[in-house]
């Protein structure tokens, strides 16, 4: 029964039990009531019947939400959401108070420091008020009108016109009206605060002194003023900074200091003490700031404001110290402080403060004239007017420059030659007059001196001193300094281009530009050097028009005072109203730093207009000259490339037409442009491919160009071509091969030649010329046939590896498999030829250029003759095959491939594979041969494999062929490996140009190794097949 | 004969004179359909006009130097100008803003192009080299630097598979990105400008020895060189007309040529600015052209007939 009851299957739910369902709800219910009067962190959610229910962590646990309601601590009403857009918090107005604490302002005393609008000095808020205060009182009194009108109509104006003329002319508040020139000065003793600030090293302090230069714009002959923000600056900091400014001259003479309220809006107070209690700050310009403020605790102010003690204490201090605020040296030094200070609140204008300054000695009584009270004049002021008296003027001096050497020897040639002289009999002396006379000529005239005071005694050297040859000696020198200075002249106009008035001749001549006006030839051969030297400037003028403006604007200069400036307006002016596009940074201008430049350019933006506005109206004669460029104007200046030399370029006039030369690079472009182009990367999943096969050829011809592939492979991918070398090697296309077979003919004889003098491990080759031609012949379309397949690379890579036993193996094992790997092979051809013909058809650019392959034929027919040179004698010279079927081709590059693989191998065995090669390329079909060249493959396999480290050396002793005639190489090994290398990419190359070409062996080729391995297999099986067939 | 017939076809009839530039205008530009010129000059701006009414629509504002080229993608979206300041400004036309510079090329700019699509920025420069940029990314670095030029790079022109560049080194290279190829052609001239006729199958360029030269793209093969006008030391454009049935081009005395395509006679000539014509453009359908010169005009031309 038991088992009977486990047999059944049950459908649907349960019915549960009403008893059970019920009390578990019931229990609930009652447990619901309890809940709710539990405190709130003891109620646990449950579900409606009484069960725990987990609400997973993002929920919250067992209770969602509030107690998993959505209720709220405070019930189920929300709080009222209040916006606060409308309502925002208050902004507050900070004060000093909201930095200090109640101790701090308990301390201050209930005095409050604070801006004062008194001592605006510009006035901006003082106006402001007085408006505000004449609208309140306006308000406040009847007007006569009545209603509102008058005071909403008739507004007290903010600002005066001329401020807002002066506003709209660029002028900013707190910047002063004066001209530029006025302001240098101040500029220039600013500059040199600031470098005796940079020399103290305390840039910060040099920073807040610029601020308070700022500040202090309108005071620009103002000295001693040095104003410290205050909001963050620390004290220590600020009272550093006087001490540093102390040893400057003015700021020692000025006893003052600045302190800045902490609203630090640019108005800043000057506070001044005289005395007891009052502050003084007498500066040096004429016109005194005197703010006084309310100064009660100030060490509390210290805490928060920067309190700047200028100058020096007049009592009690040597002048140049000053003393810090904090700096506690003496008592008398809290008094400063602690010591109310009364406001005095005036502004005091001085008339002449020179006077007060310079009649020093006695102290000056407060109640003097010409001191104002409260003031005192400084004990002793260091300011002392210096006059210095006027240099003495040498009395041979001349007051016309004299040019350095160059010009010197220029005036000496003026004076007439001395008389020529015969030489001297002694033929020693007179090689030694002409060498000393050349060298003097050279050198200059203190080497004549030197070497007179160095060989007194030496009667060799009479002539110096007026003996034997000395009348020769003096006309070898004038001879020798003439020639010199010939040489010197164009630089030395090039070192003095400023001195005369510039034509556009000698303008041209600086620049080296060329003028058209001499011939040519002439030209070109005084001025090769040159040009290379100017090229760049040479090229970038011919974009402007030098001369043009040149003879215009000559008749205004308005920068006649400085040549270099004046040279540079102009050729502002050129670029201004001038087409081309080169800028050209004339002399000096690159040394000017970039506002000054900015600045001059300004000046010259407006000294342009003037004299477009002016009388002369230069511009206009400037477009007059433009409207009638004359064509030889034009010509002046002609473009010369770097390239083309000139004398490539004579050589171009002389046979008239040009004609173009083409060259063809191989370029790799970036995948991401290819891919922005839209273009499938031509050279896509490779990497070093490209190159790596063209040095494969390459290879074959230079024999120094391993060593260069070494390096070269150190560098990743050959972007760039090497210029030098590979200049001669394109790229290699798959498709075409011009009938080039007569060339080859020719040239693989010579290459052969090439390769044998190389320890390239080539087959042997013998020469003959009968069988050259025939053998040749055949190559060439052997090649195409190899060319066009990438399925032989495969072969070529793998069979190169020392799993090519394997492949043999296989190969000999499996002779099924061949006739399906021949069929498939034909098949690919035939395929790869339909689709190329189609792709001709269908107009996709199919690369042509023979030359990549005549150099590619050389090389792999280079190989290819050599190994049927080497076995001519044995079974190839009856040969005549004229391959002409896909199959044989084929066949038949599988055979010189065989043959290239196994080079290496003794040449015995070369010859014999390539001699059952060629069989089967004609077509005889003996597989035997085959068999057999593949079982003495075998059989030499150990062999071979011995002798593969050293192939070079040891393939030798097989046969007496001279094809190893060469001494071992040390890069041997590298090679080999190189050679794989390029093997292997070569394969891989030819595998995605299948990929380009849309071949129809890509299906084929898959990129899995093993999977080529196996058709090459197959090709192995299918070679033997189709000789079979 | 033909020559005559179409002479009366040229566009020689000044339609509208554009002024507004401060200084010369280095180089002017039809957009993709014609509706719309650029203009860019030596007062460091980009103009957009209406050349056919004349008007002139907005001004793009923020080289820092001169402007010598300019061009517009085929949507009318995007601009590439460059110029003296040696980068490359990617601007968006419709608001005017600089959507972002390509900095890189260690000197002036000398022509700028879009591809066809719009993604790429190929730039030419007088640092001998051309580059590619990446409107697309985000990267400010050039996709590809072709540096194998021996001198100043002057003009590019591109096909959809091709960038093709005249150099003052005498030599127009072709660089196939589809073959992964460089063609050379040796002109032995300094190569001015180029342009493509309107099938892209030749290469007009215009080189510092006053002749216009027109290559066969697929051979290299000189087809026809023409000669009369004056360019010895400005950059100027040439083109071909929209029929390529004509030649095109600025002289430096401020005249206009134009050539028979096959026998290289001067069909017709005339003075169209006061100065030298830095630029010809030539609208891709319509008989109408733009030049611009020196003297600060962009002028308008149309044929008589019409």
């Amino acid at each position: 029964m038991e088992s009977d009851e486990e047999d059944f299957v049950f459908y649907g739910t349960p019915i549960e039990r009403e008893e059970d369902t019920s009390a578990r709800k019931r229990k609930a219910i009652v447990e619901a009531g309890s809940f709710r009067n539990m405190p709130s962190w003891k109620q646990e959610v449950r579900d409606e019947e009484g069960r725990r229910r987990f609400h997973g962590a993002f929920t919250g646990g067992f209770s969602a939400g509030y107690y998993n309601s959505v209720g709220s601590k405070e019930g189920w009403t929300p709080q009222a959401f209040t916006s606060s857009r409308k309502n925002r918090s208050e902004m507050k107005n900070q004060s000093i108070y909201s930095f200090l604490d109640d101790e701090d302002i308990k301390d201050m005393g209930g005095k409050v420091l604070d801006t004062s609008l008194k001592f605006d000095t510009f006035g901006f808020t003082a106006v402001d008020l007085a408006r505000k205060q004449a609208e309140k009182e306006q308000k406040n009194r009847p007007s006569a009108i009545p209603g509102p009108v008058p005071d909403e109509l008739i507004l007290p104006a903010s600002s005066s016109i001329g401020i807002k003329l002066l506003l709209k002319m660029g002028w900013r508040q707190g910047h002063s009206l004066k001209e530029t020139k006025a302001n240098s000065l101040y500029d220039a003793r600013r500059e040199a605060r600031k470098a005796l600030l940079a020399f103290s090293g305390n840039l910060r302090e040099q920073s807040h002194i610029e601020a308070g230069q700022y500040n202090s714009g309108e005071y620009p002959e103002m000295e001693a003023d040095s104003v410290f923000s205050s909001q963050n600056t620390p004290i220590l900091l600020g009272i550093k900074g006087t001490k540093i400014l102390l040893p400057s001259p003015t700021s020692s003479r000025a006893v003052g200091v600045h302190a800045v309220s902490t609203a630090a809006r640019g108005h800043f107070c000057r506070l001044a003490k005289q005395g007891e209690g009052s502050w003084l700050a007498p500066t040096q310009g004429g016109r005194i700031g005197l703010s006084l403020m309310s100064l009660t605790q100030a060490r509390s102010l210290c805490g928060s404001l920067a309190c700047v003690h200028l100058g020096r204490h007049h009592r009690k201090y040597a002048p140049g110290f000053g003393i810090g605020a904090l700096e506690e040296l003496d008592i008398e030094d809290e008094d400063i402080y602690s010591s109310g200070i009364e406001i005095v609140g005036t502004v005091v204008q001085e008339d002449e403060p020179s006077r007060s300054i310079t009649t020093d000695g006695p102290r000056l009584e407060n109640t003097k004239q010409g001191v104002l009270r409260g003031f005192r004049v400084a004990s002793n002021s260091d300011y002392n007017l210096e006059r210095f008296p006027p240099p003495v003027i040498p009395l041979d001096f001349k007051p016309h420059y004299q040019f350095a050497s160059p010009l010197d020897t220029l005036d000496k040639f003026l004076e007439p030659p001395p008389p020529e002289v015969p030489p001297p009999e002694d033929e020693s002396l007179k090689i030694l007059i002409d060498g000393f006379a050349n060298l003097v000529g050279r050198c200059g005239k203190i080497f004549e001196d030197l070497s007179r005071e160095k060989n007194k005694s030496n009667p060799l050297f009479s002539f110096l001193s007026g003996g034997s040859g000395h009348n020769y000696y003096s006309w070898k020198l004038w001879e020798a300094k003439r020639r010199h200075s010939d040489q010197q002249k164009p630089s030395d106009v090039l070192s003095h281009p400023s001195d005369r008035s510039m034509t556009a001749d000698t303008r041209g001549r600086i620049l080296g530009e060329r003028p058209l006006e001499r011939s040519y030839n002439d030209s070109v051969k005084s001025d090769t050097l040159k040009d290379a030297v100017h090229f760049q400037t040479n090229l970038s003028d011919t974009f402007t028009k030098p001369a043009v403006l040149v003879g215009s604007s000559e008749c205004a200069k308005p920068f006649q005072y400085d040549l270099a400036k004046q040279e540079r307006f102009e050729q502002f002016l050129k670029e201004k109203y001038q087409g081309g596009l080169r800028s050209l940074t004339s002399g000096g201008a690159d040394k000017m730093s970039e506002a000054a430049r900015a600045r001059e350019r300004l000046d010259f933006e407006a000294a342009a207009e003037s004299i477009s506005k002016g009388e002369m109206k230069p511009t206009d004669s400037l477009h007059s000259d433009q409207n009638s460029i004359q064509p030889s104007n034009a010509g002046d200046w002609r473009f010369v490339s770097s390239a083309g030399g000139p004398s490539s370029q004579d050589e171009e006039k002389l046979s008239g037409i040009l004609v173009p030369k083409r060259e063809e690079f191989q370029w790799r472009p970036s995948p991401l442009l290819c891919k922005r182009f839209d273009i499938i990367d031509p050279y896509m999943g490779k990497n070093i491919t490209c190159l790596s096969v063209i040095c494969g050829y390459y290879a074959a011809h230079h024999s120094d160009f391993l060593t260069q592939m070494a390096s070269l492979h150190l560098q990743p991918p050959p972007l760039q071509r090497p210029r030098s070398k590979m200049d001669t090697l394109m790229f290699i296309n798959d498709s075409i091969i011009d009938a080039k077979s007569e060339r080859l003919a020719t040239e693989s004889r010579e290459s052969s030649l090439n390769v044998a003098n190389m320890d390239l491990p080539l087959i042997a080759h013998s020469e003959t010329p009968s069988s050259e031609q025939t053998t040749a012949e055949q190559l060439d379309t052997n090649l195409r046939a190899s060319l066009q397949r990438p399925v032989d690379l495969y072969k070529a890579i793998f069979s190169d590896d020392s799993d090519e036993e394997d492949d043999s193996k296989i190969a000999a094992v499996e002779p099924k498999k061949r006739s399906e790997g021949a069929n498939k092979t034909l098949n690919r051809l035939v395929a790869g030829d339909f689709l190329e013909s189609l792709g001709k058809e269908l107009g996709l650019e199919v690369p042509e250029d023979p030359r990549p392959h005549v150099q590619f034929d050389n090389a792999v027919s280079s190989s290819l003759a050599k190994a049927i040179g080497g076995q001519k004698d044995t079974n190839l010279s009856s040969s005549n095959n004229k391959a002409s079927a896909a199959p044989d081709n084929f066949n038949a590059v599988m055979g010189i491939k065989e043959a290239q693989i196994h080079e290496p191998k003794p040449s015995g065995i070369v010859e014999k594979s390539v001699h059952s090669k060629k069989k089967s390329a004609k077509g005889d079909g003996i597989s035997g041969r085959v068999e057999n060249d593949l079982e003495k493959k075998e059989a030499t396999r150990k062999h071979y494999s011995s002798s593969r480290r050293q192939r070079n050396s040891s393939g030798t002793d097989s046969s007496g062929e001279p094809y190893h005639s060469h001494s071992k190489s040390e890069k041997a090994s590298l090679k080999r490996r190189d050679k794989k290398q390029e093997r292997y990419h070569e394969s891989k190359r030819r595998r995605s140009r299948g990929r380009y070409s849309s071949d129809a062996s890509e299906s084929e080729l898959s990129d899995d190794a093993e999977r080529s391995r196996k058709s090459k297999h197959r090709r192995h099986s299918g070679r033997s097949k189709s000789k079979n067939r | 004969m033909a020559g005559e017939g179409s002479a009366a076809e040229l566009p020689r009839k000044e339609v509208d004179v554009l002024k507004g530039h401060e200084g010369a205008v280095l180089a002017v530009r039809f957009n993709g359909d014609g509706n719309y010129c650029l203009s860019c000059g030596k007062d460091r701006t980009l103009r957009l006009w209406n050349p056919h009414r004349g008007i002139h629509i907005k001004t793009y504002k923020s080289h820092g130097r001169e402007v010598r080229d300019v061009h517009v993608t085929s949507d009318n979206a995007k601009l590439c100008s460059c110029g003296g300041d040696r980068q490359l400004f990617y601007w968006d036309v419709s608001t005017g803003r600089v959507i972002r510079k390509f900095r890189g090329h260690d000197s002036e700019v000398n022509a700028v192009k879009f591809n066809e699509y719009g993604s790429v920025v190929i730039s030419a420069g007088y640092d001998r080299s051309v580059r590619a940029w990446d409107c697309r990314s985000q990267s400010t670095e050039p996709i590809q630097i072709i540096d194998t030029f021996a001198d100043s790079v002057m003009s590019i022109a591109l096909t959809k598979t091709e960038i093709i560049a005249g150099s003052v080194d005498g030599t127009v290279r072709t660089f196939d990105i589809r073959i992964g190829r460089e063609l050379v052609d040796h002109l032995k001239q300094p190569v001015n400008c180029i342009s493509l006729s309107n099938d892209a199958n030749c290469i007009l360029a215009s080189c510092l020895d006053s002749k216009l030269r027109l290559l066969d793209r697929s051979t290299g093969e000189l087809l026809q060189e023409y000669r009369g006008h004056i360019c010895k030391s400005y950059k100027m454009d040439c083109c071909l007309t929209n029929t390529d049935a004509h030649v095109t081009g600025g002289s430096e005395d401020g005249y206009i040529y134009f050539w028979d395509l096959v026998d290289a006679s001067v069909v017709s000539t005339f003075r169209a600015h006061n100065s030298v014509v830095t630029s010809v453009n030539y609208h891709p359908k319509d008989c109408c052209m733009i030049t611009s010169s020196v003297d600060g005009t962009i002028r308008v031309w149309k044929a008589y007939t019409n």
